[in-house]
């Protein structure tokens, strides 16, 4: 039977660095993608990724084990990839939600967007949209962390993290209609 | 919000959660393994260096405690002395006079610790197998310092 993260995370603090190998083979697709889909470069992403991975070996002894690891783990990688958009001169709204404004839809469009969301369709969206947004919807729906989870990863208060996921949502329907629209037209 | 508008959202996020992972290159743990052993102190020379921390820590306390409670037995007296015109000259003079009066406590105190000590020297090692001992941890700790810094560094 496979190590628990939290076994895994025992052995680290004594001492058995080997242990981490384990705690990576978990997580490494998993921050990775994430930091992919919040970069949109394979190579940043790479680097956040590592970056986060050193970083949580060196404070797993600030980890409590009363919470869950991979909310922990993604805080960091968090913290990582907006280290890497500020590095990259990539806009990264903290001080304040500047929240752009939606249009009103028109009836009938829920059917047009039911659709319409395959795959590679929904991750166009997800990287034509600010990390902000992208970041919340990965969170909730991918890692399938609820808003207090999340708010911990983004160190902000759940209130806005409901706000970042309903407007998440309402871009990606519009682009979405957006792009129908046009697609009927050609 | 309507039943339309929640089944969009129940769309997108089953669009989401169905999203792939995608793999890092081949060399990726490698290179995170390199990284965290070129990072990891041996647990050893964290606990020396705890210690040691530690001892430094409670020094500077001890000497934090003697001074303040130097300058608050002295504190009345200078103060009062500082409100007064040409005070500052006589703080000084009163300043120094208490720190001659330190010295030559101390001068007492260390006389009569030499005393103590010529005392008990009788039953101690020779000078010169003292200075050797102090010799041979001195080296120990130096090598021991220089090991964990370049094993840091990956050397």
């Amino acid at each position: 039977m496979a190590e628990t993260e939290t076994e895994l995370v025992r052995r680290c603090l004594k001492g058995d660095n080997s242990a981490f190998a384990g705690i990576l083979e978990i997580y490494q697709d998993r921050i990775y993608s994430f930091a992919l889909r919040l970069l949109k470069d394979p190579v940043a992403a790479e680097d956040a990724a590592q970056e986060a991975f050193v970083k949580a070996f060196r404070a797993l002894s600030s980890y409590n084990p009363a919470r869950p690891f991979s909310s922990w783990l993604f805080r960091i990688a968090h913290n990582a990839c907006m280290d890497a958009l500020r590095a990259g001169n990539k806009t990264v709204s903290l001080d304040g939600e500047d929240f752009p404004d939606l249009p009103d839809r028109s009836a009938g469009v829920e059917d047009m967007v039911a659709d319409s969301l395959d795959a590679e369709r929904i991750e166009a969206l997800l990287a034509s949209l600010p990390p902000l947004y992208s970041e919340v919807l990965l969170l909730a729906y991918r890692e399938d962390m609820g808003p207090a989870e999340i708010a911990r990863v983004i160190g902000a208060p759940e209130g806005t993290v409901k706000a970042r996921l309903f407007r998440a949502r309402e871009l990606i329907k519009v682009k979405l209609t957006a792009v129908k629209v046009q697609d009927a037209t050609v | 919000m309507d039943m339309d508008s929640r089944k969009t959202d129940r769309l997108i996020a089953g669009a989401i959660a169905a999203l792939p992972y995608r793999r890092p290159s081949a060399g990726f743990s490698a290179r995170v393994m390199a990284g965290i052993a070129a990072e990891a102190p041996q647990p050893w020379l964290t606990g020396v260096l705890k210690g040691a921390g530690l001892i430094v820590t409670a020094w500077a306390a001890a000497l934090a405690f003697v001074s303040a409670r130097l300058v608050y037995a002295n504190f009345a007296d200078t103060a009062a002395l500082l409100i007064q015109p040409g005070g500052l000259g006589q703080a000084l003079n009163l300043l120094a006079a208490r720190a001659a009066l330190v010295l030559a406590k101390a001068g007492s105190v260390m006389s009569l610790g030499l005393d103590i000590l010529s005392a008990a020297a009788a039953g101690l090692p020779a000078w010169y197998e003292i200075a050797v001992a102090a010799a041979v941890c001195s080296a120990a700790i130096a090598a021991l310092s220089h090991g964990g810094r370049f094993a840091r560094q990956g050397i």
